[in-house]
């Protein structure tokens, strides 16, 4: 159906990868009671070390390894300073996110400004043999890079992991009651390290397939917010890795369509039909789940945006709306996602909140 | 004397990160000496460099003091870049429109609608936590990206230059541009705003009942709650008022610039920058003034350092990263000090018992349950 096809589809995974790493990680953290803001920076610090790693070595792997490595370097910045010191998590993460932001840049100019930009070979699509072969899921699902089956073979993994294991219920109960947690013999300084490492080793990992495996190379600045996207994700999938993956997904879906849109002269008639049609099947979607009644606002909101989109989709105007703004769409969709259906209930009680064990304060 | 320590304590965090930003440069094969000569000579070698150093202050103070506002009712207001964005866009509308307006009336119509579009935009955020009970970290994060995305589309759109050439507006009006003070560093009259709002922001957050209730939901919403304080109505006008000192931030940043004109990415970092400013200042708006003109010195004069020795400017921001983390590590010690003067005081022969109400000092922060309170982290 127009721009909405299986290259669309294909876009949407490929570029939701680097959200689901980093969520998937962030997750973890959460769950164990630290919120790792920094992850933007271990994202962006990743990608930079990995492109350093393979440009030095020639190895796509040994590039992934040093971008998780660069990344669990400064989660454990982020620990020692959160866990340890009972720094201010917010405070912690924004300096993280501040210095990989200058250092990445700094590096990057000391290294790579005077000469000429460097590319390198992107990591290339491996086909799964066999399930390639089924018609449209084939190519559009198994064959992607490594990476991707990486990332979404995460997905339950981490699931299984935090709901069907003891440690998950010891990562869960350090962000719940830590005190019970200790009580019980967990350690919740253990676990909280565990936990923020390996989200800095996934943000670092994300990084890594911006740069080595997407791209072939390292800009400034190249990771432009998809941490704090991966951020939303998990507040928006409510700590559960199976929806937060739908959150990922669905910022990839826009994120995926802005790219599609770029050689289109004008917006096609059916992005203002799947506008209307998504705002209104949300709309109801939300308020079936909330079991309660929208209120008036909210409701001549959603009718008038899906009105207008109608509107639009048969009059087809030949609107060329600037990619700029279509680059802020995954960021809007957040905002208005987050509104729409997060509520506090599901947020782990003791986010943010450093632990003192008994007599240590 | 607690004061004092504190204060040196400051400047030890800033000797330190630069030294080890110096490290950094020597570890590149740079020149580490030349380079802080070339800083320093860059930030204060003359008049002009000097007031090239103020301007360069000014928004990095104005959205300090936006953090410290909404701090102090412990709402983390990350997005005061976007709030800058906005407030630029506001200011260089009325700039750009109005011609032959009263000089006057102009400069004071753009200052309030620069500062009521960073108020709005906090708005957004103040809203959504209020109403959804979205956390407005993630939000005010999330609306800067919004913000970013916008102004390079204005630019290059709806309020691109009459040449069509650059990303660029026109020169607003000269009617709305804040008087020059001095032509050199181009410093105009709105550098006047950091003694004004300072003084008017300490006298808010301390000696206004409104400030009392700022602090009272920051210090413990669950007490906040009993007083007959609204954390949440508190909470949104924290948040609105560290939008409008953000949004005048960006109103100085095209009104107050030298050039005049809106350009992408015109806030250059300095909502962040003012982040940083005020935990080294430890959210005091009074102590936030040598803070920010630090930071506007060494933004000053990073361009001399990279033109002269070829060390990059974004060294800078390295130097900003290690005073955060210096800056959240000293006050663990500093807490743990404190900790054990009070834990004397209990215990000590004095017998008096103190009582700690936690609200003369920013930096002490209470335990406190996430669940009480409204909006939590």
């Amino acid at each position: 159906m127009g721009v909405f096809d299986a290259a669309w589809l294909y876009a949407t995974i490929r570029v939701s990868t680097p959200l689901v790493f980093g969520s998937m990680g962030e997750v973890v953290a959460q769950r164990a009671g630290v919120i790792n803001i920094g992850l933007e920076g271990m994202m962006l610090t990743g990608a930079l070390s990995a492109f350093i790693a393979t440009w030095l070595t020639g190895s796509l792997f040994l590039g992934v390894i040093s971008g998780a490595a660069a990344g669990a370097l400064l989660a454990c910045i982020m620990a020692g300073l959160s866990i340890e010191a009972k720094a201010d998590q917010i405070v912690v993460g924004v300096g993280i996110l501040i210095l990989a932001i200058g250092f990445t840049t700094f590096i990057d100019q000391e290294l790579f400004a005077v000469r000429e930009r460097v590319f390198l070979d992107r990591m290339a699509p491996v086909p799964i043999p066999g399930f390639f072969a089924i018609p449209f899921l084939g190519p559009l699902l198994f064959n992607h890079i490594p990476l991707v089956y990486l990332a979404y073979g995460l997905v339950p993994v981490v699931w299984f992991v935090m709901f069907r294991t003891s440690l998950g219920i010891s990562i869960r109960a350090c962000g719940e009651t830590p005190q019970a947690a200790d009580t019980a013999g967990v350690s919740v300084r253990g676990v909280r390290w565990g936990a923020t490492v390996f989200a800095g080793m996934m943000a670092g990992v994300g990084g890594a397939f911006l740069s080595v495996a997407q791209l072939g190379l390292f800009v400034e600045n190249m990771s432009a917010g998809r941490g704090f996207l991966a951020l939303a994700a998990v507040f928006f999938g409510k700590w559960n890795p199976l929806l937060i993956v739908l959150g990922c997904l669905l910022f990839g879906a826009a994120n995926a369509l802005q790219l599609r849109l770029q050689p289109e002269p004008f917006v096609p008639f059916e992005v203002w039909l799947v506008l209307g049609v998504a705002a209104l099947l949300a709309f109801v979607a939300v308020h079936v789940v909330r079991r309660q009644a929208p209120s008036a606002l909210v409701t001549l909101g959603v009718v008038g945006v899906a009105a207008g989109a109608f509107t639009l989709a048969i009059i087809g105007p030949t609107w060329d709306l600037a990619s700029q703004l279509w680059l802020a769409l995954p960021y809007v969709l957040a905002l208005v996602v987050l509104g729409g259906v997060v509520g506090r209930s599901h947020m782990p009680s003791m986010l943010g909140v450093p632990y003192h064990r008994g007599g240590e304060r | 004397m607690r004061r004092f320590v504190s204060l040196l304590v400051s400047v030890g965090v800033v000797i330190l990160a630069l030294i080890l930003s110096m490290g950094a440069i020597a570890a590149t094969g740079g020149p580490p000496v030349e380079a802080l000569h070339a800083l320093w000579d860059g930030a204060f070698g003359g008049l002009a460099q000097f007031g090239g150093t103020l301007t360069r202050s000014l928004p990095t103070y104005l959205a300090a003091l936006g953090w410290i506002v909404a701090f102090s009712a412990r709402r983390i207001n990350v997005g005061l870049e976007g709030q800058i964005l906005v407030g630029g866009v506001g200011a260089a509308l009325v700039g750009l429109h109005f011609e032959g307006m009263h000089a006057l009336l102009h400069l004071g119509l753009g200052v309030t609608v620069g500062a009521a579009f960073g108020a709005a935009y906090a708005g957004i955020a103040a809203w959504l936590w209020a109403r959804r009970q979205v956390n407005e970290l993630l939000t005010t994060l999330l609306l800067t990206f919004v913000a970013i995305r916008l102004v390079e589309w204005l630019v290059r759109g709806p309020l691109q230059e009459s040449g069509g050439v650059l990303a660029q507006t026109d020169r607003v009006h000269g009617s709305a541009r804040w008087p020059v003070i001095m032509a050199q560093g181009s410093l105009s009259l709105d550098v006047l705003l950091i003694p004004l709002l300072a003084v008017c922001v300490y006298f808010l957050i301390h000696r206004t009942t409104f400030g009392y209730r700022l602090r009272l939901a920051g210090a413990n919403p669950t007490a906040a709650v009993h007083a007959g304080v609204s954390t949440v109505r508190v909470g949104v006008l924290a948040l609105l008022v560290s939008g409008a000192l953000a949004g005048l931030g960006g109103v100085s940043r095209i009104l107050g610039s030298e050039s005049s004109r809106m350009t992408d990415w015109f806030s250059a970092d300095h909502g962040f920058e003012g982040i940083v400013v005020a935990l080294l200042a430890r959210n005091g708006p009074l102590a936030a003034i040598p803070a920010a003109l630090l930071f506007g010195a060494l933004r000053q004069g990073g361009g001399l350092m990279e033109a002269r020795v070829g060390v990059s400017s974004s060294l800078v921001q390295v130097t900003q990263g290690v005073v955060i983390l210096l800056v959240a590590l000293i006050e663990f010690v500093h807490r743990r000090r404190e900790r054990e003067r009070v834990d004397k005081t209990y215990t000590g022969e004095s017998g008096a018992v103190k009582h700690r109400a936690g609200l003369d000092s920013n930096d002490e922060q209470p335990e406190q349950s996430p669940r009480v309170g409204h909006g939590g982290i």
